[in-house]
């Protein structure tokens, strides 16, 4: 090595140079390239439509409905959920002009698709008769500037879901109905059982703490005019964020990653007895904790705390379908989307596949819905009564920003501070500005 | 990496003086492959990065009427610039350079003039058995790293809480990826340096015998400054390979909130374009990188260039 010529060295480091660019750039191009084009419709037999998802149960769905329609064929590819990759293909493959004809998006993320112009205007194949059969609050997440952007598929009211075991034992004989008292069982519980407790504050998904914000009156976005108002450390946000900030700070909650493995293995082992999550968490809690048979029957679902005992609910999470821009088969696309969430046979394939429990957006099927789900593992609880009470109590209003990815992002990397100082507080703080950033670069009207 | 012997050159000349008077057809047609995945593949891509970086997507009222794409200029490169959380990106970096450097470079070259010594047995086998964690896809050995420093589910952890000792890596990204890296690139290195030390002239260690040098003084007053060139070599690489610090950010970011979406320059490019649909920040930020890259290449050679035509010099 020692007798290596002057002269080879410095072209290699332009190699290596040029290596690192072309790497970089590489990395941009190829994951834009993804994404299949799938245009198969034929003039004659039945009009095939591409749909790319991930919620649960959504192959039983198109299998289903593949096999009782003739008129329209539905190609179903899953997709790793939005936060884990999936908008991200879904938003390169409308930018490179080969979308799917239909995708989920989650009522948080559906104004972030609408304003890239990655989504259709579907106003024309909503009939008002077909708007009334959903929850007024779902169809106000999918109208954005008087138009529909999306059906529905499920609303989100909040719960609590508990361990009946672990609550008996440090004393509590019935589930929290005001935050005061969530917190006085969370101190009751530390003490009974050390090393457990009652829930978990989710740094990685701003969503539950949205959820909690909208529960308590909050609006962080509103569109007067043509005029964002951006309102997201407002007084009720701040309440909710300096109550769990104390939680945090007493360490009465663990502070862990959603459904990571380390969340995971804390629920199986006991060491967490409670999640404040929604509607189909009762599905995804189910599959997440199958392999510790031991907390079949168990846990049981309790409506959410509130501030003052009268019951109010936001919604965490929730899906809708919506059309790709580019899409020339809307209306087969809406078809099915309307199937998928208004006919029994839909909601019926989607909950007997055993992982979900969503809270259909059209509350006629809720009884379908119910009789489908298997309840064995909350001991035979009706939990679907819970989320019927719910469901009534979220609050209307709500206004998703149109830029969540940025506000999200700003949240969840102020969260990386709580171990280190940061507040509850602070994030939205900086999400708040990080938003109006945002908004302006856009060329976006703001007002604060 | 050392196998492109220089010295080869000339000997080679008069073929190629033939090959250059037979015309331009045969070297051409030899070139074409390589030059057309080059230009498909390198040049075209930062040709249009760099393109990208000029633009950026502009909505009016609401936003919900779709998107045109405008022309800023620099807009966007001022704006990476201008956030903070790109430049703490490089602020990572550079932690993780400090950190990383002086431990993989001393652990690969004290086990690399381990088994150059006397004393080594089983050579083949500690070289294979070190070198096998590369061969481990980095993405795979960050799943398995995260998975050994979670709390809750790692035996390492659990073992060392019962011990008395709390780690918490989860919760100081730095020291959690250098080990990784570590791990990983350590083994690679040691063979580089192990081959310097197989071509340093037996007769100059036999002198430094002579002269009454220990197995120790051998090591670090004459084999250590005979490899120097191969040590600054590895350690430029490892420092331009630092600056797109991704994969075992990225395994971390999932599980440990310490991570941000900007922890490194390319994790913040990676955010901008897939997050937050941002491609001109994104290909400013990338560009800004590769100029960063290049520029510090540029001075490592010339530095390192300086330094062995000095030595040719006193030598010569």
């Amino acid at each position: 090595m020692s007798t290596t010529p002057t002269t080879a060295r410095p072209r290699r480091a332009h190699l290596a140079a040029a290596a690192t660019a072309g790497v970089l750039a590489l990395s941009l191009v190829a994951a834009c390239g993804s994404g299949s084009s799938g245009d198969t419709g034929a003039s004659s037999g039945p009009v095939t439509i591409t749909f790319w998802g991930w919620a649960k149960g959504t192959q039983d769905v198109v299998n289903a409905f593949n096999a009782s329609h003739q008129d329209v064929h539905v190609d179903f590819q899953q997709i790793p959920s939005g936060v884990a990759g999936g908008y991200a293909k879904i938003s390169d493959a409308a930018k490179a002009h080969n979308a799917p004809d239909l995708f989920n998006v989650e009522y948080a993320a559906l104004p972030d698709f609408v304003s890239q112009g990655a989504v259709q205007d579907i106003t024309k194949l909503v009939p008002a008769s077909l708007k009334d059969k959903y929850l007024p609050q779902a169809v106000e997440l999918t109208t954005l500037a008087k138009k529909s952007w999306g059906l529905p598929l499920d609303a989100a009211p909040q719960a609590l879901f508990y361990r009946k075991d672990l609550f008996a034992q440090a004393g509590i004989t019935t589930p929290p109905k005001t935050w005061d008292e969530y917190r006085a069982d969370a101190q009751k519980l530390k003490q009974a059982v050390p090393n457990t407790r009652i829930g978990t504050f989710l740094p990685d998904d701003p969503s539950t703490l949205e959820a909690l914000a909208w529960q308590n009156d909050a609006h962080w976005f509103t569109g007067i005019g043509d005029t964002w108002s951006v309102d997201i450390n407002s007084p009720e946000t701040k309440r909710v964020t300096d109550y769990w900030q104390q939680l945090i700070a007493d360490d009465l909650v663990r502070v862990q990653p959603s459904f990571s493995q380390q969340w995971t293995a804390s629920l199986q082992k006991g060491e967490t007895a409670g999640y404040v999550g929604a509607a189909w968490g009762g599905g995804v809690l189910k599959s997440t904790l199958a392999s510790s048979p031991d907390a079949a029957g168990k846990w049981a679902v309790a409506p959410i705390p509130t501030w003052d005992g009268k019951p109010a609910s936001g919604m965490l999470g929730g899906t809708t379908f919506a059309v790709s821009k580019d899409s020339k088969k809307a209306q087969a696309a809406v078809e099915f989307a309307t199937w998928a969430t208004t006919t029994p046979e839909g909601i019926q394939a989607r909950i007997a596949s055993g992982t979900s429990s969503l809270f259909p957006a059209d509350p006629d099927l809720v009884p379908t819905a119910k009789a489908a789900f298997k309840t064995d593992f909350y001991g035979g609880q009706d939990i679907y009564s819970v989320f019927v009470d719910a469901a009534k109590a979220i609050r209307p209003d709500w206004q998703w920003g149109p830029a969540m990815s940025v506000t999200n992002n700003a949240m969840k990397d102020a969260f990386s501070k709580l171990t280190s100082g940061g507040t509850v507080g602070a994030a939205v703080d900086a999400s708040q500005q990080a938003t109006l950033a945002e908004l302006r670069n856009r060329g976006l009207k703001v007002s604060r | 990496m050392t196998s492109r012997a220089p010295g080869s050159s000339p000997k080679h000349s008069p073929r190629a003086a033939t090959v250059r008077r037979r015309g331009g057809g045969a070297p051409a047609l030899f070139l074409a492959p390589f030059l057309l995945l080059f230009a498909a593949v390198m040049l075209v891509p930062i040709g249009y990065a760099v393109y990208l970086s000029l633009f950026t997507e502009h909505s009016s009222g609401l936003g919900f009427g779709g998107t045109e794409t405008v022309f800023t200029g620099f807009g966007n490169y001022a704006r990476a610039l201008g956030d903070a959380a790109y430049r703490a990106g490089f602020l990572t970096i550079i932690q993780y350079c400090l950190l990383y450097l002086p431990v993989m470079l001393g652990l690969s070259l004290l086990v690399a003039l381990l088994l150059d010594s006397a004393l080594a047995r089983a050579k083949r086998f500690f070289q294979l058995a070190l070198f096998l964690p590369h061969a481990v896809p980095g993405i795979i050995a960050a799943l398995i790293w995260t998975y050994l420093y979670t709390p809750g589910i790692s035996p390492v952890v659990e073992a060392l809480n019962s011990a008395g000792a709390h780690l918490d890596l989860l919760g100081h990204p730095v020291p959690a990826v250098v080990n990784m890296a570590v791990w990983e690139w350590t083994g690679y290195n040691m063979v580089i340096f192990y081959a310097a030390l197989q071509a340093i002239p037996r007769e100059v260690l036999e002198a430094a015998l002579m002269d009454g040098a220990g197995p120790l003084r051998t090591a670090l007053s004459v084999k250590v400054p005979l490899i120097r060139a191969s040590v600054t070599m590895v350690a430029m690489f490892t420092v331009i390979g630092s600056l797109q610090l991704f994969t075992e950010p990225m395994v971390l970011y999932r599980n440990a909130p310490a991570v941000v979406s900007s922890w490194t320059p390319n994790m913040y490019a990676y955010t901008a374009a897939f997050d937050h649909n941002d491609y001109g920040l994104a290909a400013a930020s990338s560009v800004l990188l590769a100029l960063a890259a290049a520029a510090l290449s540029f001075v490592v050679t010339r530095a390192t260039r300086g330094r062995s035509e000095r030595r040719a010099e006193a030598t010569a």
